[in-house]
């Protein structure tokens, strides 16, 4: 599989929203309230008002579903969304929750952005998939995009 | 990113179902008749009754979105999902790409259920084959 760099993304997250036990798992809303993203053909910040709704499941893994809107540094608005998965051993999950900042190649977190957009400038986003390598940090992750080749 | 080969999946497909133009598209949908899967970890066959329900969008592009069951040589069900798209206007080669998913029950594959996988496909003479590859 090849892929190239597409973009590091950064977000902030809120206060988590813990939904406690559903038919699914246990749910936890964690709102996104700001963040940027640059790469070498797109760049801007993130619009707050987006979040991750995720879903621990039985088996232990966090399923993560993703929804934030982009704003490139030249006025367009891109939509993204990732489905993805994360986990670990117990103790690097346990630091996690900590806020602790955790080597990221003990765990595994990665997602798989989608992306549509109406500016012409950014229509190649319409027709690629692209995979992320995630970073958890207490201020939120910070996300390493490619785009698949 | 780093992958790993996880599996090639062969499909046979019966004569495509044209749903015509709908509001997010021309609807296709392409009956799965039953297929192969072959990987270091897992082989089997693809049983009948899954489908792969297709719209092409108004740019062109061919938005996948499939759900067959894979049945291991040892007895295993996987439930398997994928969206994907399909380019074919892209320059260069044409661009085929897929995001599966894997669900089962069966302690031996449970690894499918914690993955996540990248498929490169190309429709062949017998039908659709997907390389697929484990994203560690």
């Amino acid at each position: 599989m090849d892929t190239r760099l597409l973009m590091m993304l950064q977000v902030a997250v809120a206060g988590p929203q813990r939904f406690g036990a559903g038919p699914h798992g246990t749910r936890i809303t964690a709102p996104i309230t700001d963040g940027h993203f640059e790469g070498p053909r797109l760049r801007g910040r993130v619009l707050p008002g987006g979040g991750d709704w995720t879903i621990l499941r039985g088996d232990g893994v966090l399923e993560l579903d993703l929804r934030v809107t982009l704003g490139t540094d030249d006025g367009a608005l891109i939509h993204m969304t990732s489905f993805g998965l994360r986990h670990g051993p117990p103790e690097v999950i346990a630091a996690i929750a900590r806020g602790e900042s955790v080597d990221p190649s003990t765990y595994y977190f990665r997602t798989t952005p989608r992306f549509e957009t109406g500016d012409p400038r950014y229509a190649f986003l319409n027709r690629l998939l692209a995979v992320s390598s995630g970073d958890r940090r207490a201020a939120g992750p910070i996300y390493t995009i490619d785009e698949i080749l | 990113m780093r992958s790993r080969p996880l599996m090639t999946l062969r499909l046979s497909t019966a004569p495509t179902q044209n749903i015509g133009a709908g509001p997010r598209g021309t609807r296709l949908t392409f009956p799965i008749t039953g297929g192969a899967f072959e990987g270091d970890r897992l082989r089997g066959k693809v049983l009948p009754g899954g489908a792969d329900w297709v719209v092409k969008r108004p740019d062109g592009v061919l938005e996948l979105d499939l759900r067959i069951t894979l049945e291991t040589d040892d007895g295993a069900l996987i439930h398997m999902t994928f969206e994907g798209i399909r380019d074919d206007r892209a320059s260069g080669a044409p661009y085929f790409r897929t995001l599966p998913r894997f669900e089962t029950a069966e302690a031996k594959y449970s690894f499918l259920n914690r993955l996540l996988a990248v498929g490169t496909g190309e429709i062949s003479a017998a039908g659709p084959v997907h390389v697929i590859e484990e994203i560690l």
